[in-house]
C-alpha cells in the first residue's frame, strides 16, 4: 500500500467530480472510489466529504436523487450534470497543466536555472 | 476550485437556496439520513475486517468525526450560512423579555428614549401620507380634485364655474364632476334662534361621487340642481342632534336657512362632514345662473372605471386651458392639476410633503433625533450586554459562534425596540384621539377626512424601524465585546468602556439638554412675557375687550350682484349702529374694527411694490395685511407716525392709500421714505394687474408679530363699510374692560338679531397661533431634555455600576492598605464627573447665547439676569439629578465594600 496523502485545498471537488463521473454513485461509493482509484495514496477525511458534495450540487455540477443502495437501503446517488461535465473537463485540464508545471519547476537542477 | 460565474451556475444556485430555504425542515433530515447510511457502510465495512459490532461503530463514528459541526458546514454549502447567523428562536424572545425584567431601570430607560424617537421618526411620512389618503368611503382612491396652481405665485387659486362647466363637458377621464363652495348660513332651530352653520353648496353629482348613504332620507340628486327645483337642505348628523333634538321625523319638514325655507330631504350620517367640517348642503345649479360664471368653487370628481389620475392628469393637459369669458394673463397662466381631495384643500404642491424643503428638513432633524436616541440606547445596551460576558464566553466554549451571540443580543434589543415602539405608537394613538391637535393651528377641528390616528401602515414603519434601531443599538456594542480584540481586558474580561463613544455621548447629552433647556427657558420666558409686553401689541391691551361679530352670508358673499350688495348694506348699518351704541357705553374711549387685531393673526397676502422689478425665479413676497374702518388707529390710541391717519373719503375714493408699519418700511425700504410709494395686490379676480395701494402714513408696531415685532411687516388698507364679515371689534374701555361683558349681548342683538357674537376677552389675553407653536416648541424641547438626561443618567449608572463591579478587588485592596474612603469613591466616579462638568461647560454658553438671543436684552428692554439664572439654575438642576442618579448607587457600593470580602470573591 502506497504513502497516504492528504488533499491540497481546492481538490477535493476534482477528485469527487472524477469519482462521480464514473458512474452515478452514494456518498460512501464517492469515498471509496477515491480510495480506489488514486490506490489508497488519497485520504478524504470522510465529514468533510459532504459538505464538499453539497457545495458542488449547490453549484450546479452535480445532481442527486433518492434510490436503493447495494445493502438495499435508502441512499442519495449523485450524478454529474452537463455543466458538471464541462466543468470538470476543464478543470481536469487546468490540474495537469498545473501539475506539469510543478512537476517541471521541481526537477530543473541548477545547471537549467 | 474556481466558482461558477455563468448564469446557468447562477441559476443552480439561487434555485438550490430556494430548495434549501423552503424546505429546510426537509433538508435536515436527508442530511441525516444520508450521515447515517455512511456511518452503517463503514460500520459493515469494518465488521467485515474482523471488528466487533460495537468497536466498529465506535470507529465508524470517530472517522467520521464531529457530525454537528460537519451537518453545519453542509447546511453553509448549500448558501445558508448567512441566513443560520440571521435565525433566532422564540428562546431568544423570553431571553431578550427576562432581560428587560432583570435589568429594570436600564431597560426603562432604554424604552423611554426609543418609545420617543421611533414615533418621531414616523411622524414626518404618517402626516404625509395622512394628508394625500383618499376620502372616507373611497378605498380606491377614485375621488380627486381638479385646481389650479399658479406657478409664479407658488399657490393655488379658485377655479371658477366657468371651469367646472368646461371640464364636466370635455373631461372623459372623470365619470362626474362636481363643483361646491362653503359658506356660513344663518339656521333657524327649533326654538326660533338663528345660529351660524358652516356649509357647502354642491352641484347635482355631488353626492353621487362621494357615495355615502344618508342616514336618514336621501342625499341631493340630480334633480335638485335643475332650474326651478324646490329649495332642499341636507343636514349634518350633528347638526341634526344639536338643533333638531335628533327628531326622527325631520325629512319633510321645512326650515329657515338664511332667508329662505327649504324643506329637510336627508340627514347624513355621524362623520361625514364634506368638505371640512360642514353641517349643510344646498344644492348649487348644474348650469351658471344665479351663481354666476365667475364664482369661485373648487371641483371633485370620481375618476371614469380603468382611468388612473396620471392619464386623467394627461386628458387635462390635453385638452388645453378652458375658453374663458375673461381670459386674463394672470388666468392663464394657471396650471390645472388632478390631485388628492386633501392636497386641493390644504393647498399643497402636487407632489405634497415630500417635494417641499421644510418637510425634508424636518424629517431629516427628527431621524437625527432618533439616531441620537439610538446611540444613546446602544450605550445601554453596552452596559448590560458587558455584564454577561461570562455566560457569553461559556456559549462560546459549547460551540455557539459569534454570529450566533451577536443575533442574541440583537433580538434582546429588537425586544426593547419593538416594545418602545409599540408604547410610542399607541400613546401617539392616544394623543391623536383624545387632545384637540386643531387648535395648533387656530381651527375648531382638524378635517373630517384627515384622520392622525395610527394605521397598519404606521406600525409597519415603527416596525422597520425599530428593526434599524435594534441592529444600531444591538449589533455595535455586541460586535464589540464579541470581537476578538475588542474588549477584552489583561483579565479576560471586557473593558467596560465603549470605545470613546460613551464619553462622547455622556458629554453631548449633557451639553444639548444643558443649551436645550436655555432655548427653552428663553423661549417659555418670552412667550409667557407677552402678557405685559404691550411694546409688541403696540398698545394697552389690558384695557381693550375684544370680540368677533359675524353676520351668516348665506353664501351671497361668494356671488355677485344684488344679493350680495343687500347683504353689504345690512351689515354696514349694523356696523355703524355697533360703534354708536359702543361709544355711548360709560368709559369707552373707542371702538376699532378691523379684520384682524393687535395680538391676533393677520392674514398674510402677495404683493409688489411699484418700481420694483423681481428677479426671475424670486419667491413671491407675501406681507401680513389687515382691512381696517377709518378710526381704527385714532379708536386704539395709535397715531402715525409720519404721514396721516385714513380719512372717510379714502374708503370711497377710486384713489387707493395704505398705511403701512415701520417693519415693512424698514423691510421694503431700508429706513427711506415709503410715503407716496405704491404697493401692489393681486386683485380677486387675479386677472394679473395688481390692484395699487398708495402709501399714505406709517405707524409703529400694533401685535402683527408678538414674537419678533421687528418681523412684523404689515400693511392697512381702509375698508368700506359692511365689507368686514366677520368683524373684530376692539373696545377701549380703560382698566377692567370685561365690565362690559355682561352688557355686550343685548347691545348687540338689539342693533341686528341675526348678529352672531363670539366669546369676548380682554385683548391682552389673546393669542397668535405662533404662540401657540412656541409653546409646543418649547414643550417639544422639555420632552427632548427629559430623553437625554434619562438616557445619560442611566448610561453612566450602567457604566459605573459595571466599574464598581469591574474594581470590587482592587478597591478591597486600596481599603485595606488604608486608602481614605472619599479617594476610593472618586477613583470610581472621577471619569463621570469629569464628563458631566465637561458637557456642562460645553452647553452652558449656548443655554447663555439663547437666552441673549431670543430675550432682546441686547437692547437693555428686560434685564438679562433673571433668564440666565433661571437658565444656569435649570442647567445646573439637570447637572444634579444626572449625578445623583448616576453617582449615588455606585458610591454606596463602592463604601459598602470590606477588603476581606472583596478578596474572596475574586480569589
Amino acid at each position: 500500500m502506497t504513502r497516504q496523502a492528504e488533499l491540497p485545498p481546492g481538490t477535493l471537488e476534482l477528485m469527487i467530480l472524477k469519482a462521480v463521473s464514473l458512474g452515478d454513485v452514494h456518498g460512501y461509493g464517492v469515498l471509496l472510489r477515491i480510495e480506489a482509484i488514486s490506490k489508497g495514496a488519497i485520504l478524504v477525511q470522510q465529514g468533510a466529504l459532504y459538505p464538499a458534495l453539497y457545495r458542488l450540487e449547490h453549484q450546479g455540477l452535480l445532481t442527486s436523487q433518492w434510490g436503493t443502495s447495494e445493502n438495499n437501503r435508502r441512499a442519495r446517488f449523485y450524478r454529474l450534470t452537463a455543466l458538471g461535465r464541462r466543468q470538470f473537463g476543464e478543470q481536469k485540464a487546468s490540474w495537469r497543466r498545473l501539475a506539469e508545471a510543478v512537476a517541471v519547476s521541481l526537477a530543473t537542477t541548477p545547471q537549467e536555472t | 476550485m474556481p466558482r461558477q460565474t455563468g448564469v446557468a451556475g447562477l441559476l443552480a444556485r439561487a434555485r438550490s437556496l430556494l430548495r434549501a430555504l423552503l424546505r429546510r425542515d426537509q433538508i435536515e433530515s436527508e442530511i441525516r439520513a444520508e450521515f447515517q447510511h455512511h456511518l452503517d457502510l463503514r460500520a459493515e465495512d469494518l465488521r467485515r475486517r474482523g471488528l466487533d459490532a460495537e468497536t466498529a461503530a465506535r470507529q465508524a463514528r470517530a472517522e467520521f468525526g464531529h457530525q454537528d459541526s460537519h451537518r453545519e458546514d453542509a447546511r453553509h454549502a448549500r448558501g445558508l450560512r448567512l441566513f443560520d447567523q440571521l435565525r433566532f428562536s422564540w428562546l431568544d424572545v423570553k431571553l431578550g423579555l427576562r432581560m428587560v425584567i432583570r435589568h429594570p431601570l436600564l431597560s426603562l430607560a432604554a424604552i423611554f428614549g426609543l418609545a420617543i424617537g421611533i414615533p418621531v421618526g414616523i411622524a414626518p411620512a404618517h402626516v404625509a401620507t395622512a394628508l394625500e389618503a383618499p376620502l372616507p368611503g373611497d378605498p380606491e382612491h377614485r375621488i380627486r380634485a381638479i385646481r389650479n396652481w399658479d406657478p409664479v405665485a407658488t399657490r393655488v387659486q379658485a377655479s371658477r364655474f366657468e371651469e367646472f362647466e368646461f371640464y364636466s363637458r370635455e373631461l372623459k377621464s372623470f365619470a362626474a364632476l362636481a363643483a361646491f363652495r362653503t359658506a356660513s348660513f344663518g339656521v333657524a332651530s327649533d326654538d326660533g334662534r338663528a345660529a351660524p352653520v358652516a356649509g357647502a353648496e354642491m352641484t347635482s353629482a355631488g353626492f353621487a361621487i362621494l357615495r355615502v348613504a344618508p342616514h336618514l332620507g336621501r342625499a341631493l340628486g340630480a334633480a335638485d340642481g335643475q332650474p326651478g327645483a324646490p329649495e332642499v337642505v341636507v343636514l349634518g348628523y350633528r347638526l341634526w342632534q344639536a338643533r333638531f333634538g335628533a327628531d326622527p321625523a325631520i325629512v319633510g319638514r321645512t326650515i329657515r336657512v338664511g332667508r329662505a325655507m327649504r324643506t329637510v330631504v336627508g340627514v347624513m350620517p355621524d362623520g361625514f362632514r364634506f368638505p371640512s367640517n360642514e353641517q349643510l348642503w344646498l344644492p348649487m345649479p348644474d348650469e351658471a345662473g344665479n351663481v354666476g360664471r365667475q364664482a369661485a368653487v373648487r371641483i371633485v370628481g370620481r375618476l371614469a372605471d380603468g382611468v388612473s389620475a396620471e392619464q386623467a392628469q394627461a386628458e387635462l393637459g390635453a385638452i388645453g386651458p378652458p375658453p374663458l369669458a375673461e381670459p386674463t394673463e394672470g388666468r392663464l397662466r394657471l396650471r390645472p392639476e388632478v390631485v388628492s381631495f386633501g392636497l386641493l384643500y390644504l393647498g399643497l404642491p402636487r407632489g405634497g410633503l415630500d417635494t417641499m424643503v421644510e418637510y425634508r428638513l424636518v424629517q431629516t432633524m427628527m431621524l437625527v433625533l432618533l439616531l441620537v436616541a439610538c446611540a444613546n440606547v446602544a450605550m445601554l445596551v453596552f452596559a448590560r450586554t458587558v455584564t454577561r460576558f461570562r455566560e457569553m464566553t461559556i456559549r462560546t466554549a459549547l460551540g455557539a459562534s459569534r454570529s450566533r451571540i451577536v443575533t442574541q443580543v440583537f433580538v434582546e434589543t429588537l425586544v426593547l425596540a419593538v416594545v418602545a415602539a409599540g408604547a410610542g405608537v399607541l400613546s401617539i394613538d392616544w394623543v391623536v384621539r383624545h387632545v384637540n391637535l386643531a387648535a395648533l393651528v387656530g381651527e375648531a377641528a382638524l378635517p373630517y377626512w384627515l384622520s392622525l390616528g395610527v394605521t397598519g401602515r404606521a406600525m409597519v414603519q415603527a416596525v422597520v424601524l425599530a428593526a434599524i434601531c435594534a441592529t444600531v443599538a444591538g449589533v455595535v456594542p455586541a460586535l464589540r465585546i464579541t470581537g476578538r480584540a475588542g474588549g477584552r481586558s489583561v483579565r479576560g474580561r471586557p473593558n467596560a468602556r465603549f470605545g470613546g463613544l460613551t464619553s462622547a455621548l455622556v458629554v453631548g447629552d449633557i451639553a444639548v439638554s444643558v443649551a436645550v433647556v436655555g432655548l427653552a427657558v428663553a423661549m417659555v420666558g418670552k412667550a409667557t412675557d407677552l402678557k405685559q409686553d404691550d411694546r409688541a401689541a403696540g398698545i394697552p391691551a389690558g384695557e381693550f375687550l375684544a370680540v368677533e361679530l359675524r353676520l351668516p352670508d348665506d353664501g351671497s358673499l361668494a356671488t355677485t350682484g344684488p344679493d350680495r350688495e343687500r347683504f353689504a348694506t345690512r351689515l354696514a348699518t349694523a356696523q355703524r349702529g355697533l360703534v354708536a351704541a359702543l361709544s355711548n357705553e360709560a368709559g369707552v374711549t373707542g371702538v376699532a374694527i378691523a379684520d384682524a387685531l393687535p395680538r391676533m393673526d393677520h392674514r398674510s397676502r402677495p404683493f409688489e411694490i411699484e418700481g420694483v422689478e423681481r428677479a426671475a425665479g424670486a419667491r413671491t413676497r407675501w406681507v401680513s395685511t389687515v382691512q381696517v374702518d377709518v378710526g381704527f388707529l385714532a379708536a386704539l390710541g395709535r397715531r402715525v407716525g409720519s404721514g396721516r391717519d385714513f380719512t372717510v373719503a379714502d374708503r370711497e375714493s377710486d384713489r387707493l392709500v395704505a398705511i403701512v408699519n415701520t417693519a415693512f418700511a424698514e423691510r421694503e425700504f431700508g429706513g427711506e421714505n415709503p410715503l407716496g410709494r405704491r404697493i401692489g395686490f393681486p386683485t380677486a379676480d387675479d386677472d394679473g394687474a395688481p390692484e395699487w395701494h398708495e402709501i399714505v402714513g406709517v405707524v409703529p408696531h400694533l401685535g402683527v408679530n408678538m414674537i419678533n415685532p421687528e418681523r412684523g411687516a404689515a400693511v392697512y388698507v381702509p375698508a368700506r363699510e359692511g365689507r368686514i364679515n366677520p368683524m373684530q371689534v376692539a373696545i377701549h374701555a380703560g382698566p377692567l374692560p370685561e365690565r362690559l361683558v355682561e352688557r355686550l349681548p343685548a347691545l348687540v342683538t338689539s342693533i341686528d338679531p341675526s348678529l352672531v357674537m363670539g366669546a369676548p376677552v380682554v385683548l391682552s389675553e389673546a393669542r397668535q397661533g405662533d404662540w401657540y407653536l412656541v409653546m409646543a416648541i418649547a414643550g417639544g424641547l422639555v420632552v427632548l431634555v427629559g430623553v437625554l438626561v434619562t438616557l445619560a443618567a442611566t448610561g453612566l449608572y450602567a457604566m459605573l455600576s459595571l466599574a464598581v463591579s469591574e474594581r470590587t478587588r482592587e478597591i478591597g485592596i486600596r481599603s485595606a492598605l488604608g486608602a481614605p474612603r472619599p479617594s476610593l469613591v472618586m477613583a470610581v466616579v472621577r471619569r463621570s464627573l469629569v464628563q458631566i462638568g465637561a458637557g456642562a461647560l460645553i452647553g452652558l454658553p449656548f443655554a447663555a447665547r439663547f437666552v441673549f438671543e431670543l430675550g432682546d436684552h441686547s437692547k437693555g428692554q428686560v434685564s438679562p439676569f433673571g433668564s440666565v439664572l433661571s437658565a444656569v439654575g435649570l442647567a445646573g438642576l439637570i447637572v444634579l439629578a444626572i449625578g445623583l442618579v448616576s453617582c449615588l448607587v455606585p458610591t454606596r457600593r463602592v463604601l459598602a465594600i470590606r477588603p476581606s470580602e472583596a478578596m474572596r470573591a475574586e480569589s
